[in-house]
């Protein structure tokens, strides 16, 4: 409870998967208490964005999706992902991406130009990560001394309710270590993305709370970025990630849920 | 041996003849793992390199070894051709997760199912960690990237058998009975070949074929310098004539 007692939130970042649902057939499951929870949040008007990584999906779909699971009021701008600022980078760098992406989330970069790729981005492409679609990227990179590497997110694994499985962070990381090159992380744990949820929010970063399910991205990654970072015991959480000498979150909470309760007796 | 480009070169072979009549120990060394120790000589053999069994050392038969020591049971992520080289080693609820080149099972499905037995606590073992190697249509992922996901996503470090690990290049010298100063390694392969011999105090010789790029040797660190050959049969000459002017 600490850490809602000793500060003034002015905003709230919330993780979506693995802390509002988690995925898998059908779409996914509602965590216990969320739906309530998110309720609870804007009858008292917090600010919020709920911030994701997830590109499996475009944005529209991806909200469509949450409101059928029960968040019915969830609408397109509250929601946080790296494919605008990523979109942004492209454009202003004048950049041809080769897109290592989900078929359904691809629609999002039909404006760029595509041809004699200079790029590649890569998203959460789960199956679509074969053999062959991972060479092409590689040969992209290997082939254009200049060409730009970007990694939407860099998460190692994230929870579907069929048990973990492998996020795109992984693959970058096969692609860095084939080609030599570092990619550029749009999206969590990049402070920049932290900054500009805030900004967002119309809060500065000591007065705005980041509650995730991945120790790493969603609570270090905001804590670099100055603001607090709250963990859950939902989603992908395992019990070592509290005793990680790494990153030591701000508070450790059992669901979004309980966040919620604390804040609400706090505020 | 780069053994994709020993099928190209035909020069190669009355080279590899002629460096067998010269008075110095051989030793094939190669980190491929697509396929078993007896389906690479015989291909080699009928291709005309007259080699024997203990003359090649691969990095197959060294994980081999290094899985009955342990007495492990390992998930085999290996080309069906390389799965010879574990015949009569359990493979029933594995507690390992060996790791070759494999396109086949570098599928999400596979290799999420790797990545879980990790998480459950199974060892990683990778059979060489090769960024890259050349295939007729240009240049291809090796095993390696797909070792560096699996430790990245479960946070294991993998125990790296093959080149340019000093133990592989240790056995290897052991194997002929030599020390590192008396040997030269010859490879197309900058980092994992050269240099990682010249590490151990051997003298390395970097041929300009098979998956050699240009500008490869720039990659040296300042002051280690390795011998720049066009070709093996180069590189032979090259040893000939070094071990004449020694003897005279």
């Amino acid at each position: 409870m600490a850490w809602a007692e000793s500060m003034k939130i002015k905003g709230l970042l919330v993780d979506i998967t693995g802390v509002l649902y988690d995925s898998g057939e059908g779409g996914g499951t509602p965590i216990p208490g969320s739906v309530d929870a998110v309720r609870r949040l804007r009858s008292v008007g917090m600010p919020i964005l709920f911030c994701t990584n997830e590109t499996q999906l475009t944005l529209v779909k991806l909200v469509d999706k949450l409101r059928r699971l029960g968040f019915e009021e969830l609408k397109e701008e509250e929601v946080f992902s790296p494919i605008p600022a990523v979109l942004a980078e492209l454009k202003r760098r004048q950049l041809r991406p080769h897109l290592l992406m989900h078929p359904e989330a691809l629609p999002d970069f039909e404006d760029l130009d595509l041809s004699n790729p200079n790029a590649v981005v890569v998203g959460d492409a789960a199956d679509y990560f074969t053999y062959d679609r991972l060479n092409e990227a590689f040969r992209v990179l290997i082939g254009c001394p200049e060409a730009v590497l970007f990694s939407l997110g860099m998460g190692r694994y994230y929870c579907e309710t069929d048990g973990l499985k492998m996020d795109n962070g992984a693959f970058t990381r096969a692609l860095e270590y084939a080609s030599g090159k570092t990619a550029e992380v749009v999206g969590k744990p990049a402070e920049g993305y932290f900054r500009s949820a805030a900004h967002r929010l119309g809060a500065s970063p000591d007065c705005v709370v980041m509650i995730g399910d991945d120790v790493v991205s969603d609570v270090g990654g905001a804590q670099q970025a100055g603001l607090k970072g709250v963990l859950v015991r939902s989603g992908k959480y395992r019990p070592t990630d509290e005793h990680r000498f790494d990153v030591k979150p701000d508070g450790i909470v059992d669901n979004l849920a309980q966040a919620v309760d604390m804040i609400l007796q706090t505020q | 041996i780069n053994s994709k480009r020993l099928l190209i070169s035909l020069m190669a072979k009355p080279m590899a003849c002629r460096l067998q009549e010269l008075p110095v120990r051989l030793l094939y060394v190669t980190n491929t793992s697509k396929e078993s120790k007896q389906s690479l000589l015989s291909r080699l053999n009928h291709i005309g390199f007259e080699v024997n069994a203990d003359e090649v050392f691969t990095s197959l038969s060294a994980a081999r070894k290094i899985i009955e020591m342990r007495r492990l049971r390992p998930l085999l992520l290996l080309e069906t051709k390389a799965l010879e080289d574990f015949d009569g080693i359990c493979l029933d609820n594995p507690n390992a997760v060996v790791v070759g080149l494999a396109p086949q099972s570098f599928c999400y499905e596979t290799l999420n199912h790797a990545f879980r037995l990790l998480m459950n606590g199974c060892e990683l073992i990778a059979v060489n960690k090769a960024r890259y190697y050349r295939r007729p249509d240009g240049l291809a992922l090796g095993a390696g990237p797909f070792v560096e996901a699996l430790e990245y996503a479960s946070g294991r470090k993998a125990d790296v058998i093959g080149k340019p690990e000093r133990s592989f290049f240790q056995s290897a010298l052991d194997r002929l009975g030599v020390s590192a100063e008396e040997t030269v390694m010859i490879g197309d392969d900058v980092r994992d070949d050269v240099l990682a011999a010249m590490n151990l105090g051997m003298t390395g010789i970097l041929v300009k074929t098979g998956k050699y790029r240009n500008g490869d040797e720039e990659l040296l660190p300042a002051g280690c310098h390795c011998h720049l050959s066009e070709t093996f049969a180069a590189a032979v000459e090259y040893l000939e004539s070094s071990l004449e002017f020694r003897q005279n």
